[in-house]
């Protein structure tokens, strides 16, 4: 059973009498620990996808299993519970709580997460922090960082849960080359570890640290393929 | 759940203190409406304990023949017009009355006494049969009560009122000492106990008392207010008064259909009167803790719309990252409690400290454990309301659009 299956997956905006579509039939299934980029030209839907993958936004139509449960006709509150333990997203523009330290940010989704206590949060969110080389600036605030920092500290906050997928919407767009590497090698570092990744991006030598490419275009899956580093 | 309240409850905390100024001027509607219900409550506990101490001087049983009623509407000319109550009816009323325990009679007036270089202007000076000491709480603490023969024979003695007492005899027993009261000489035989006031107005120790006799000798004319005093059981004291009025229209001769021209007085009158006063203070205050409530309430709802809205990224954010539709509502709402609540409790502060100065200065007021009680219940309970909306509008957004949102 794959660890994501998804199947003529539509979403469709109305805007007045045109229709968009962000989405225009994608099939797909990923496999426990691959290590997948998307890539397509601006407007091709990749975050549209990510969007739906990471049980943000819900589809049009279509199905949508992860570990087999269908997600697709999942209620609010259901979805949350998904993202919060199953799913790990790092985002472009980082999302950082800005009034909140590091060590907080890393907490978030150990606090909503229910089952623990205060005292093993913390220990957890330090152990996060640790891994993205963040130990020294547990209590700084994200305005006291810098960007690939804040970055970090997103990853820390992604898999701090130990999610069985992280999903990434152009981790490394807002960073220079040298600092996006750094992000890279924490991706290539977990996907080791045995997580699944999944990330968009437009630069090609980002995609070439996952082993298999999928491209869109207008919302369509042109292209599925592995990298060469999936063909070794 | 539990761990959430706390997180919710830091999270509150956290944002109040970020945003000091705005909480404090959200708060201040709320503090108004607890200072004014609170201290409403506890002003009327504490005319309450005053009327309940000044409605034992009346006693329970008694009723009171006079001619003036102590409320109502009738017309003041037709009142006028009365005659005066003659007190010697009280000794027929003691015969023909089933009910009458004890029948005293008492004339009023003041006059100004002195005693040597020291003066009291003012003074109320009851004349009262031998048995008043029956019908009142009137307490000889020095001295004696004076005797039926001194009555008879219209001696002139007097018992003093303790303030009246303390006035002219600063220093050094009054009794056997002769004080004046106008040009008549009288001769000091008692001092009253301590009784306290009225309503915290008419002090009931500025009165002296001499014998009835005595005072109809001495003052003539038709002044100063007259009243019989007809003591009866307590729980008869509806079947004594009308038989009382019965015995009154037969001593005054009235026909059937005539109207009565003397009025039954009792505590009952004043009672239902200061329960009129005591719903007025009380409306009103409900109306303005009502309004400021209403005023604050509706401030915080605004304030938490527009928090709701600056912070929708961080909604989106914690939704991304698995905040349910509760933790997100439950954060706002508690950020809305903490709001209503703290002013609660600041007005709360704020009555108590002013009761004491009430207590201190005007009248026994204290603050009870179920006003407070109940004032910061109100307060919360105003915050859970105002906040509810604004929460559920932040609770129900949708992830994507909260975190697209610029
Ligand atoms: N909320 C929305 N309402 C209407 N149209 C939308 C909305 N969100 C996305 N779209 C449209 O859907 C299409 C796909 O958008 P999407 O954000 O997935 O593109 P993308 O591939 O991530 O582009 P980029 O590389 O620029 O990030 C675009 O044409 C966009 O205009
Ligand atoms: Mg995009």
């Amino acid at each position: 059973m794959s660890l994501i299956q998804v199947k003529d997956l539509y979403k469709i905006y109305q805007m007045g009498n045109s229709e968009v579509r962000a989405l225009d039939g994608v099939s797909l299934s990923i496999e426990q620990n691959e290590y997948v980029s998307i890539m397509g030209p601006s407007g091709s839907g990749k975050s549209t996808l990510m969007n739906l993958l990471g049980c943000l936004d819900t589809p049009t139509s279509g199905e949508f299993f992860m570990d087999g449960i269908d997600v697709a006709t999942m209620d609010d509150d259901a979805l949350a519970h998904i993202r919060n333990k199953k799913i790990g997203f790092v985002f472009q523009t980082f999302n950082l709580l800005p009034k909140s330290t590091s060590l907080r940010n890393v907490e978030l989704p150990l606090i909503y997460n229910g089952e623990i206590k205060a005292a093993d949060r913390r220990e957890m969110a330090i152990g996060a922090l640790t891994r993205v080389n963040l130990a020294d600036r547990v209590s700084h605030k994200p305005n006291e960082l810098s960007g690939g920092q804040r970055q970090r500290v997103a990853v820390a906050r992604a898999l701090v849960n130990n999610p069985a997928i992280i999903l990434a919407d152009e981790p490394t767009g807002n960073l220079d080359s040298k600092t996006g590497e750094e992000i890279m090698a924490l991706f290539d570092e977990l996907h080791k570890q045995g997580n699944t990744i999944i990330l968009v991006t437009h630069e090609e030598h980002i995609a070439a640290h996952a082993s298999r490419v999928v491209r869109l275009l207008d919302g369509k899956i042109a292209v599925d393929e592995p990298t060469q580093r999936g063909e070794k | 759940m539990k761990s959430f309240f706390w997180e919710n409850l830091r999270i509150a905390l956290t944002e109040l203190w970020s945003h000091k100024t705005r909480s404090i001027l959200t708060g201040t509607g709320i503090v108004i409406g607890i200072i004014a219900v609170s201290l409403m409550s506890t002003l009327i506990n504490g005319v309450d304990g005053l009327f309940e101490d000044s409605m034992k001087f009346l006693g329970r049983g008694n009723l009171y023949v006079e001619k003036w009623p102590w409320f109502g509407d009738d017309d003041w000319w037709t009142l006028r017009n009365r005659p005066q109550i003659e007190l010697d009816m009280a000794d027929e009323i003691k015969e023909r009355s089933e009910y009458a325990l004890a029948v005293a009679a008492d004339r009023m007036r003041t006059a100004n006494l002195s005693y040597k270089e020291l003066s009291a202007e003012n003074i109320y000076i009851h004349g009262v049969t031998t048995n008043y000491p029956e019908v009142s709480t009137v307490d000889v603490e020095f001295g004696r009560f004076f005797t039926e023969s001194e009555d008879r024979t219209g001696s002139q003695v007097v018992l003093l009122g303790s303030e009246v007492a303390k006035t002219l005899f600063p220093q050094g027993n009054p009794v056997d000492k002769m004080i004046f009261a106008g040009s008549k000489r009288f001769r000091v035989i008692g001092v009253l106990a301590e009784m306290g006031s009225f309503m915290g107005a008419f002090s009931n120790d500025t009165q002296v008392i001499i014998p009835l006799a005595t005072f109809n000798k001495i003052f003539h004319g038709p002044w100063g207010r007259r009243s019989i005093i007809v003591k009866v059981p307590e729980h008869l004291i509806e079947d004594a008064k009308e038989e009382l009025r019965g015995v009154l229209r037969v001593l005054r001769g009235l026909k059937p259909g005539e109207e009565d021209n003397f009025a039954i007085n009792q505590q009952n009158a004043f009672r239902q009167s200061y329960q009129g006063i005591k719903l007025a203070i009380g409306g009103t205050g409900m109306i303005i803790t009502a309004l400021s409530l209403l005023v604050g309430g509706i401030g915080i709802a605004n304030i938490m719309f527009v928090s709701v809205k600056e912070r929708t990224r961080e909604i989106g954010v914690r939704k991304a990252l698995g905040a349910t539709r509760s933790q997100i509502q439950g954060q706002f709402l508690i950020e809305a409690m903490l709001i209503t609540a703290s002013g609660g409790l600041v007005g709360l502060i704020i009555s108590t400290l002013i009761s004491m100065a009430i207590s201190k200065f005007i009248f026994p007021a204290s603050m009870s454990f179920g006003v407070a009680f109940m004032a910061i219940a109100l307060s919360a309970g105003v915050g859970l309301f105002a906040g509810l909306a604004p929460a559920r509008k932040g609770a129900k957004l949708d992830p994507i659009d909260a975190l697209r949102y610029e």
